[in-house]
């Protein structure tokens, strides 16, 4: 099949380097300490925060730092062909797994022992890169609940199909078979906190994929960057400040 | 639950005994609605399916309906967590919206949805995913759901002629054209509390946590009753219910009509 045209568009007409539509809203969910809704093209995904709050499970909590969990569900109808999957199926723990180390990457754990906090992901329509935009999400979330972070985490995935790098799959090409990489990055020091990869790539051009994916998480953190800022501005007006 | 002091519990009950409720409304007011196609709260959204009708009903297509509660809306949902009160709320939505067993009285004609009698039909999956709890959750999803079929095309289906009689006919989809519901008939369910000796509409959620008892009616468009569910434990003198009823039907109207209004609203809005 052919994922890059002769003039050098893909399927859904964008080009190689370029990303899907991004659109964010901070305060998706009003009785979340904090909540964020994004989306990456026809990827939806909420996020919502719990917490700093009293650990629940006692057993779980530890001295020295915070507790973060995070859950990460898919709606029945965010898929093509409506599917009933069970909770806690072994796709969506291992998503939450990694989305929950991602985010305690950069959460100042050590400024709240003893306590807890709830990342709950839910996923309103799922186009590819589910796990980015809900990365992403979780950014957003996490600094409306004024959760103290070393820096944002931001993600992006890219892949290589048809001997090009293709920046932000969409379903159609994540599923085509190719290599699909996945980073997040922290922007500030574009230190990378997650990677992976499935499929096998040449070293070289494994490289330039990854340059790409890192690109576009950068861009994602202008543009998270840009919501904040406006939503922080919107707020010291609403206070009169 | 919400925690609540004596003080507060008694704050709200003596409130709803005088007419009027902790965010100002009276006993039977509505708090203001909005339809979002794929915004806030809760999500409904109506998936189509090629099917079999089953062999009871062999000239009727089948519905679904099915709802989740995200833990995004309440760290509680967490992983089992909102099973419980997920199929509470979609058994009440199927009797609010299916009618009975042989489909009569069902908000939507299940006869429309027969293809070829006895060979294929349409199965619509309807499901509900609250996204934010902020109480009265089974009168949000009714409204999104009557919202979410109104938005809803079926494709035409082109049933390719000369299959003989025996083997599953070959059908062609189309693309095109699609068929829009009749949604007039679709009924808007309206949930009664009862607090202290009176009741109220649209409860929030501490109004929620301290009702004796509350009552889920669906109403059509003709005033017509076309589900009733009871919730919470305590009883009810039948008068009382055939009074909440006749207040249900009489609020209903004005729900439907701002129904109605939102949700032209919102297609406009899409179509522009």
């Amino acid at each position: 099949m052919e994922f890059v045209s002769p003039e050098g568009l893909r399927l859904d007409g964008r080009r190689p380097m370029e990303m899907r539509q991004l659109r964010a809203k901070i305060g998706a969910v009003d009785k979340a300490h904090g909540s964020a809704y994004f989306e990456m093209g026809n990827t939806k995904v909420i996020a919502a925060v719990y917490g700093p709050r009293e650990v629940q499970n006692r057993s779980q909590q530890l001295n020295d730092q915070a507790l973060v969990r995070c859950e990460y569900t898919m709606a029945n109808f965010s898929t093509g062909d409506r599917r009933r999957k069970p909770k806690g199926d072994r796709r969506s723990t291992e998503i939450s797994l990694v989305i929950r180390q991602t985010m305690e990457a950069c959460i100042m754990t050590h400024l709240m022992p003893r306590s807890q906090i709830d990342i709950f992901v839910q996923v309103l329509q799922a186009d590819g890169g589910t796990r980015s935009a809900c990365i992403n999400a979780a950014t957003l979330a996490l600094a409306d609940a004024g959760i103290p972070m070393h820096d944002l985490v931001t993600s992006c995935s890219a892949g290589y199909l048809n001997s090009t790098p293709l920046l932000d799959l969409n379903y159609v090409e994540d599923s085509a078979g190719g290599p699909d990489v996945t980073v997040g990055i922290l922007p500030k020091s574009t230190k990378v906190t997650l990677l992976q990869m499935d499929s096998k790539l040449p070293m070289d051009i494994f490289e330039n994929v990854m340059q790409l994916a890192t690109e576009g998480c950068k861009a994602v953190a202008n543009y998270i960057r840009e919501v904040l800022l406006e939503k922080t501005k919107e707020r010291q007006k609403f206070h009169g400040v | 639950m919400v925690g609540l002091s004596i003080g507060e519990k008694h704050f709200i009950e003596g409130g709803v005994a005088q007419d009027i409720r902790t965010d100002g409304r009276r006993r039977l007011v509505y708090r203001p609605i909005q339809v979002r196609m794929g915004g806030t709260e809760v999500i409904a959204s109506v998936k189509a399916e090629l099917g079999r009708p089953s062999s009871l009903q062999p000239d009727k297509g089948k519905v679904f309906i099915n709802v989740d509660c995200s833990p995004t809306a309440d760290p509680i949902f967490e992983g089992r967590g909102g099973e419980e009160l997920s199929t509470e709320l979609s058994g009440a939505l199927q009797i609010c919206l299916l009618g009975g067993k042989s489909g009569a009285g069902a908000a939507i004609d299940l006869s429309s949805l027969s293809i070829v009698g006895g060979k294929i039909c349409w199965d619509l999956y309807i499901d509900g995913l609250v996204v934010s709890a902020d109480g009265n959750l089974l009168d949000a999803l009714g409204a999104a759901i009557k919202a979410a079929l109104s938005n809803t095309g079926i494709p035409k289906v082109n049933v390719a002629a000369g299959a003989s009689s025996d083997e599953q006919p070959e059908v062609d989809i189309s693309d095109e054209e699609f068929l829009q519901f009749d949604t007039s008939a679709v009924p808007v369910i309206i949930t009664l509390t009862e607090v202290g000796r009176h009741y109220i509409v649209d409860a929030t959620p501490e109004e929620e946590s301290h009702m004796n008892s509350a009552i889920s009616m669906s109403v059509n468009r003709k005033g017509n009753i076309c589900g009733l569910t009871k919730r919470g434990s305590a009883g009810l003198d039948p008068s009382v219910i055939l009074d909440m009823i006749s207040v249900g039907i009489h609020v209903s109207e004005q729900l439907m009509n701002k129904l109605d209004s939102e949700i032209a609203a919102a297609e406009a809005c899409e179509e522009e």
